[in-house]
């Protein structure tokens, strides 16, 4: 009997918070994380008899960019809708959505693949809705099962979202959390959301089912609470073992909604007591249809930003780098300003991409900071890179002066000064005088050497690393090595 | 004459005048209100304390001659499904017993700042869900023409307080004829709005749709004077036209109806009516044509057959949603439960009335899975075709003149426990929502056993001038209503 | 279309209104009587009507991106049936296993 195989099926569906400053139907603020609970709430948020809706003019634009960055048809003509169900978290028991007619279709995401190639994992659509209220558990720990009560903060109710949902085109867990990262960094570059997973501005639910290789296809199961790339991964990766594992045995997928557990690594079926909701959805006839005017999409492709793999590519042809150097440094748009800032300010494009790659990423780790508030300013980094551009001083040198900077916030001069780090390097005289005071500290060493006993040179070796340390780097080997070669005469 | 009888434009003069004092004004018609309660029971609160002393401001003023709003000093009532700030608005529900909401609906925030006064919130049939204000949570209110009769609903209390003098004006809302069927019923003007033209903002919705807020007065210049107020662009209602409002006290300057076309519909002509409603409506014809309009013959045929239940799919389908936030968490009744599932059941179990759960589960029906298509799309294309013939009608007239109701107010209890047949007397007002078009209710007589007989005119979009100088003429031929004693000479 | 007992629990459930025997009796007889009413629309011809045209008589502007603090916090929370502290109260709302 042949082997089975097993084939994920995995779809997306996305929420993205848009970074609007007042709610999609109110103006109440949308800043609610920190905020004391139920202060970012008026009567229409709050579903308060007699409230209604009125529509923010930036969550549409927010709403458009991000479309067209999807690659996605924008439909001038669209409606929202009323989606009716009863949850503590939800004050109208209906949340505005758009239903039929969502704000935009048919778009893609371009993902790398695992051989270097590109993939497009198509989107279905992107609609406007409203995010629901946040709900703390009174439970032991903190979860829904079992808490006798929980508290309602309607601060986050209203707040704008993006709905992403993607074709059932991703076909691993790597994918999956690859598209999410394109995703994430897209809606970035955008300026029109934070999409932070760990702090709920995007959210993800996936959606996988496993295909066997003797025609049988399991039911698909939703996959909640996935708060990082790395949930997202493992959690799918799961998942498949788990339905691959039913298939195998013969058994049958339920189609159901589970819940990751990321401290266990499982997911586990929910315990829904109601029935699958019918959310009796109708045009919302509290607003009128959301319709574009003529040329409204074309002046918001005006004002796109450059996307990121406009940027690589960019990147790649304007300063010669290659394509994983230039994904690397672009990103994030702060640190592709960063070294943009460095390569204007007269840094090599090549030195300046080692040196933001390598240095700077390390000390931002190292320090646990942002590119915007790293201790050297680009315009100063260059002029460091190009005392190396123009070897007035070594790279190992230009290192110690870089960390020194980096560490302690003070000047380029300052940081040389301390290192004692001189532009030209240490040759002449003071080079003499240098390999004077090592051949005196290391005299017995010296006299290995001058009685002949030093058969393989491997001593003299030693002096010559001894110099070029001291040096750090800014003594010329040849030279150091003859100057060496002359004293060690005398 | 006493104060309480004055109209709008009568205490806006007396006050000018120093003929009496705002005080003077409100003393009076609250006197009249409490002395006359007992027996048709409008109204659900008083707001006394607040009332006298805006009217002892407004006193103040007129002394030290500061430039008052047009509508400083007139005493006024609103139905109780309109929000008023730090007092209680019921909608006439158990579920929202003494809910306080922290606003004021729109149209009470301009009354306010035109310096008007409010005196009380009146009963209504629960949400405005019925015609006869007998669906109050709170007790039935009587029709002050004949006691044993119903003022007519939703906005019966309302209805009821203007036509026995407790106010010169007051505020009732319209979803299939809760303005204009009151109006007939008690024998005073009622004017539904075209849709969009009055804010909603701060009405407790029934059907978002199909609800418009509008006045209830005795004469046509106080409807007037009301509208002009009332009719404010609103930026918080997104159904709210940011068109520009004309002064409607123009519109009562008309000294014919010639030149003007007014319709009669076809399928209307034949419906069986109570004969002295049909005599009432006959004598409006007649009017009509005496001051000059041509009578033109418009065939309307969707509207009588299939407006009903349009009409009774789509409301109670926007009801059921809008109705949903009522759960007991945030505001109003909230019974005990263990469970949020229970907190919703026995809170909405307990708190809504048997028309309003009817309503809500109609509503439900016709929205869920499965039956959306057969019964509510059908029913919102059923409104185009209705929408579209009064479109196409309005090419050939200016007005439609049509009865309000079938019959004068009928008794209480009489069709309470009839739903059907009480939805049945909505025939001719509920289209008029369906459209979204202006509807105006006036006294044309009394039956003989004392019951006012109302007419409805129904305008164009946004042609409430139409109506209102059909109005001012109407009132110049036969005379302002007397106020209705309730039982008491 | 006819409509049962079962069909009025149903919907009841859905609309999450606690309902008594007689009253479900109560309820399946109005809905009998009135669902005749509805289907008599059915002679209507309907062809070719959009019922929700994209298109308006009037644009409505949307409104300008701009935070405002509302007043309305205390007194929204003091109408609480249950207030706790900062919080809206509701009871358990998923039962343990």
């Amino acid at each position: 009997m042949s082997e089975l195989t097993f084939t994920p099926v995995i779809g997306l569906e996305i929420h993205v918070q848009l970074a609007t400053k007042s709610k999609i139907f109110c103006s109440c603020s949308t800043d609610y994380i920190g905020a004391v609970p139920n202060t970012n709430v008026c009567p229409v948020c709050l579903g308060l008899p007699g409230s209604l809706p009125v529509l923010n003019a930036k969550v549409v634009e927010y709403g458009v960019k991000a479309a067209l960055a999807l690659n996605c048809t924008v439909n001038t003509a669209t409606r929202f809708h009323r989606k009716n169900y009863f949850y503590a978290d939800l004050p109208k028991a209906y949340q505005i959505s758009q239903y039929d007619l969502p704000l935009a279709e048919k778009g893609y995401v371009e993902i790398p693949t695992e051989d270097g190639g590109r993939y497009h994992v198509r989107i279905t659509r992107l609609h406007l809705e409203e995010d629901a209220g946040k709900l703390v558990h009174e439970a032991s720990d903190g979860r829904l099962v079992g808490a006798d009560q929980s508290f309602v903060d309607y601060n986050r109710g209203g707040v704008p979202l993006a709905e992403i949902v993607s074709e059932p085109d991703i076909r691993s867990a790597a994918e999956a959390k690859e598209y999410v990262a394109r995703l994430r960094q897209l809606v970035r570059y955008l300026g029109v959301s934070d999409g932070d997973m760990e702090k709920g501005s995007l959210r993800v639910d996936a959606n996988i089912s496993v295909k066997c290789s003797d025609g049988r296809w399991g039911d698909r199961a939703e996959v909640k609470n996935l708060n990082s790339l790395r949930a997202l991964e493992r959690a799918l990766e799961y998942e498949f073992k788990r339905q691959s594992q039913l298939l195998a045995e013969g058994k049958t997928v339920t189609q159901e909604t589970r819940h990751w557990n990321d401290v266990e690594g499982v997911t586990m079926a929910t315990r829904s007591k109601e029935e699958a909701h019918d959310y009796r959805y109708f045009p919302e006839p509290d607003l009128p249809p959301l319709l574009l005017p003529d040329g409204y999409v074309d002046k918001i492709k005006e004002t796109m930003p450059e996307l990121p793999w406009q940027k690589v590519d960019r990147f790649e042809k304007s300063y010669k780098l290659n394509e994983t150097d230039a994904m690397i440094l672009t990103e994030h748009i702060p640190l592709a300003d960063f070294y943009e800032a460095c390569v204007k300010a007269g840094a090599s494009p090549q030195r300046a991409s080692n040196w933001v790659r390598t240095e700077v990423l390390r000390i931002m780790n190292e320090q646990k900071i942002e590119i915007e508030d790293f201790p050297i300013k680009p315009a100063v980094l260059a002029q460091l890179v190009s005392k190396v551009d123009d070897n007035k001083i070594s790279t190992t040198a230009a290192r110690e002066v870089f960390d020194m900077m980096a560490a302690r916030r003070i000047s380029l001069e300052e940081a040389m000064s301390e290192c004692g780090v001189e532009e030209g390097g240490i040759s002449g005289s003071n080079l003499e005088n240098m390999v004077r005071g090592i051949l005196k500290n290391n005299a017995d060493v010296v006299e290995i050497i001058k009685t002949g006993q030093d058969k393989k040179g491997k001593k003299q070796k030693f002096l010559q690393g001894l110099i070029m340390k001291e040096a750090r780097g800014q003594a010329d080997p040849k030279e150091a090595a003859s100057v060496l070669a002359q004293l060690l005469e005398e | 004459m006493e104060l309480f009888e004055l109209s709008v434009a009568q205490i806006i003069e007396g006050l000018q005048n120093r003929t009496f004092s705002a005080s003077e004004v409100f003393k009076a018609c609250l006197n009249r209100a409490k002395m006359l309660e007992p027996r048709i029971s409008a109204l659900l609160s008083f707001t006394e304390e607040s009332g006298m002393a805006q009217a002892e401001a407004v006193d103040k003023a007129l002394a030290s001659g500061e430039k008052l709003g047009p509508l400083a000093g007139v005493p006024f009532i609103v139905k109780d499904n309109m929000c008023t700030k730090g007092i209680p608005t019921t909608c006439a529900s158990k579920i929202l017993a003494q809910w306080k909401p922290p606003y004021n609906a729109a149209v009470v925030d301009f009354l306010d700042e035109a310096g008007a006064i409010l005196m009380g919130k009146a009963n209504l049939d629960e949400f405005a869900m019925g015609g006869s204000t007998e669906h109050s949570a709170y007790g039935v209110t009587s029709n002050p023409w004949k006691l044993d009769c119903v003022p007519g609903g939703s906005s019966g209390g309302s209805a009821a307080s203007v036509a026995a003098g407790y106010v010169p004006f007051s505020l009732g809302s319209d979803t299939g004829g809760s303005i204009r069927q009151p109006a007939a019923f008690c024998g005073i003007y009622g004017l539904k709005p075209t849709y969009g033209l009055v804010s909603r903002r701060g009405l407790v919705a029934f059907a978002s749709s199909l609800d418009q807020i509008g006045p209830f007065t005795r004469t046509a210049e106080d409807m007037a004077l009301v509208l002009d107020v009332i009719s404010q662009k609103d930026d918080h209602d997104s159904t709210c036209s940011r068109r520009s409002r004309p002064d409607y006290k123009k519109a009562l300057r008309a000294d014919s109806l010639k030149g003007r076309k007014i319709g009669l519909i076809k399928e209307t002509l034949g419906y069986k009516l109570d004969p002295e409603i049909k005599e009432a409506f006959d004598k409006t014809v007649k009017f009509c044509k005496e001051q000059g309009a041509e009578i033109v013959e418009i065939s309307l045929p969707t509207m009588i057959e299939y407006g009903l239940p349009c009409y009774y799919i789509l409301a109670p389908a926007e009801a059921s949603s809008n109705l949903a936030r009522f759960d007991g968490v945030r505001y109003g009744l909230s019974e005990d439960a263990a469970s949020l599932i229970d907190l919703y059941m026995k809170t909405r179990a307990e708190g809504f009335g048997v028309e309003v759960k009817r309503r809500i589960m109609v509503g439900t029906y016709v929205l869920s899975s499965g039956y959306y298509d057969a019964y509510y799309l059908v029913a919102q294309k059923v409104r185009q075709l209705i929408k579209r013939e009064f479109v196409n009608a309005f090419k050939s007239v200016d007005t439609i003149l049509l009865p309000t109701a079938p019959t004068p107010a009928f008794r209480k209890g009489e069709l309470v426990n009839d739903p059907i047949q009480m939805y049945m007397a909505d025939v001719f007002t509920l289209p008029v929502n369906l459209a979204g078009l202006p509807g105006l209710s006036l006294n044309a007589g009394f039956s003989k056993d004392g019951r006012p007989l109302g007419v409805q005119f129904i305008g164009s979009w946004w042609g409430e001038e139409d109506l209102l100088s059909i109005a001012a003429l109407h009132e110049k031929a036969y005379g302002t209503a007397p106020i209705a004693q309730g039982g008491v000479c | 279309m006819a409509v049962s007992a079962d069909d009025i629990r149903h919907v009841a459930a859905l609309a999450r209104l606690e309902i008594t025997d007689d009253e479900v009796q109560a309820m399946h007889q109005h809905f009998e009587e009135i669902l005749g009413y509805f289907n008599r629309l059915n002679e209507l011809d309907l062809e070719g009507i959009d019922a929700f045209a994209l298109k308006v008589d009037e644009e409505i502007p949307w409104r300008e991106d701009k935070a405002v603090q509302s007043s309305v916090r205390e007194d929204a929370l003091d109408e609480a049936p249950y207030r706790h502290g900062d919080f809206f109260r509701v009871p358990r709302i998923v039962e343990e296993d």
